[in-house]
């Protein structure tokens, strides 16, 4: 059976074209996929069932048995922490964000630690972005800062930018300039026009100096900044006031690096000065398939789009403080359910440790280094390839995933669902 | 010698990534690119190990030498490896210091751990059935 326009549940990219060849329910061709989609398609790794540590001993356990642990341990924490979300669809995220105001936890997801500070500055200056549709058809300058599409969303200039066909364009590939911004040269950087090799924690000094040229203060510049030759900096701004629509996307190398969110804050305002020139839009490079939509539907729940603290009975929301990584290295939480996500891949060793320390718990498909770390795991159905649901795209636009073949697993919001109602139960809200 | 440490996606680490527990995820997540001339100054050659310490820990990792990093700048595919040696202070923001990591780098016979050793090392089980 051939199942046609699939959306590739993997980066935020959320490619729509992907066809797949399925022979006795397993996938077994894939086609338009890059390597990274393609990988997850046809991976055969999985948890079976449940586990559970007994003894200090992993052993298999029934669902029942899995899920009646984790209501006990999440009922009688008090300081619960929920994170993750960005590997599941939106029906699941809102079982979640219900999860969390019942038992009063902390609620956050890998925002936290990919734009976190990107939607900091959002909430500063706003966001004069787009749909990449946009992008595809009108854009003759693309600028990639601080990220590295070729290996991170391997078909994003394929299939919105440098080697996409526009509408407006006779030729995309020579109609369009590229500039990369990077520490290093990347695959990315190879293939641009203009590479700029910024020294690191250079980029807000460089989006300075460009906003002062494109002011017209280019006196104020001086000869080298953040080891980038002015010259260069002024061919940049000249190919900036030339196009005709510049698309900025930005990625982890600018919300990273210290300044953080005020890096990002230059960046707008930097595309700000240029829509006094020309059109331009700025957009992040969002990482995970749904990392997007976890921010929209806890915003239309909580009315903030990542760490929202819901101790105090209400939705409590300060980065710096309700963050993972903050309420983590102060050894708050006292237990955590994390759900699609791997923080034992991804977080500093000193905020793994503390997880390790506290009763934790995992749904996911997949061993991996959080399962480590855990006192139960709960293996679930992989959304886009089992499971429907809504996602999100890196610029906010909902794609629905499909179900390609069948399976025996239980889906997140299924797993979910029982928690919350076993919970519920337990508090004596049932 | 400070060198500075980024990190980020590459394809192999990305290709890996449901296969964490793996010997590719490990070669993957474990090499440290670094400088011709930086290798040349620590006396050593591309391929052999480093230990690479920063305020928040230190870990073995594999060096390859590439032309595409400053000298004095080292960089290693976002995973566990580079975790090890990152720390948890946010500046208030959230965000921890992923990227411009100082660090030192001595040359070393120590072998290059697993992912089940780094996770056991913080207090983890490994699962390897």
């Amino acid at each position: 059976m051939i199942i046609e326009d699939v959306p590739c549940p993997f980066c935020g990219c959320l490619c729509d074209d992907i066809t797949l060849t399925i022979k006795n329910n397993r996938i077994v061709g894939v086609e338009n996929c890059c390597v990274l989609g393609n990988a997850k398609y046809l991976s055969k790794q999985r948890l079976k069932h449940p586990i559970m540590r007994k003894e200090g001993k992993w052993v298999e356990v029934s669902f029942d048995e899995a899920i009646e642990e984790t209501a006990r341990i999440l009922s009688g924490a008090t300081r619960p922490l929920l994170y993750g979300w960005s590997g599941t669809y939106n029906e699941a995220q809102v079982t979640a964000v219900h999860l969390a105001e019942e038992l009063g936890a902390l609620i956050d997801s890998t925002t936290s630690v990919c734009h976190n500070p990107s939607i900091l500055a959002i909430q500063e200056v706003g966001h004069p972005g787009c749909t990449l549709g946009q992008v595809k058809n009108r854009a003759d300058l693309v600028i990639y800062w601080g990220c590295n599409p070729i290996e991170a969303h391997p078909r994003h200039l394929s299939r919105y930018t440098t080697y996409a066909d526009g509408y407006f364009f006779e030729n995309t590939v020579s109609d369009r300039k590229v500039v990369v911004v990077d520490v290093r040269e990347s695959e990315t950087a190879k293939i641009a026009d203009e590479f700029i090799q910024v020294k690191p924690g250079g980029d807000y000094l460089i989006l300075s100096a460009l906003r002062a040229m494109v002011r017209g203060r280019g006196d104020v510049v001086p000869a080298t900044v953040a080891g980038v030759k002015k010259e260069q900096l002024q061919r940049v701004v000249d190919l900036c006031q030339k196009a005709r629509y510049g698309a900025v996307f930005f990625g982890l190398g600018v919300s990273m690096t210290r300044g953080k969110y005020k890096n990002i804050r230059n960046a707008i305002e930097l595309v700000s000065e240029l829509n006094r020139k020309t059109k331009f839009t700025i957009s992040a490079m969002r990482g995970h398939y749904n990392v997007y939509g976890f921010n929209e539907v806890l915003t239309w729940m909580a009315g903030y789009p990542f760490a929202v603290d819901f101790s105090r009975g209400i939705a409590f929301y300060n980065p710096g403080e309700t963050t993972v990584i903050d309420v983590l290295a102060r050894k708050e939480p006292d237990a955590c359910l994390v759900v699609a996500s791997d923080p034992g891949a991804h977080f500093p060793k000193t905020c793994i440790e503390h997880m390790a320390a506290i009763p934790t718990i995992q749904i996911d498909p997949c061993v991996n280094p959080t399962t480590a770390l855990c006192q139960v795991q709960i293996p679930v159905a992989i959304t886009g390839i089992e499971v429907a649901g809504t996602a999100y795209r890196m610029d906010g636009v909902p794609i629905r995933m499909k179900k390609v073949v069948e399976t025996e697993f239980p889906t997140d919001k299924q797993i979910l669902d029982r928690i919350c109602e076993r919970v519920r139960e337990l508090n004596g809200n049932g | 010698m400070t060198y500075t440490l980024n990190s980020g996606r590459v394809i192999p680490q990305g290709a890996f990534v449901e296969h964490k527990i793996s010997q590719g995820y490990r070669e993957a997540t474990s090499v440290l690119f670094i400088h011709p001339m930086d290798l040349f100054q620590l006396g050593i050659e591309s391929g052999d190990k480093v230990r690479v310490t920063s305020a928040a820990g230190s870990v073995v990792l594999r060096t390859e030498e590439t032309e595409t990093l400053r000298e004095g700048c080292v960089f290693i595919a976002l995973g566990p490896y580079a975790n090890a040696i990152t720390g948890g202070y946010s500046h208030g923001t959230g965000m921890p210091d992923y990227k411009a990591i100082p660090v030192e780098i001595e040359p070393t016979d120590d072998p290059v751990m697993t992912v089940w050793d780094l996770m056991e090392e913080i207090g983890g089980l490994r699962y390897d059935n």
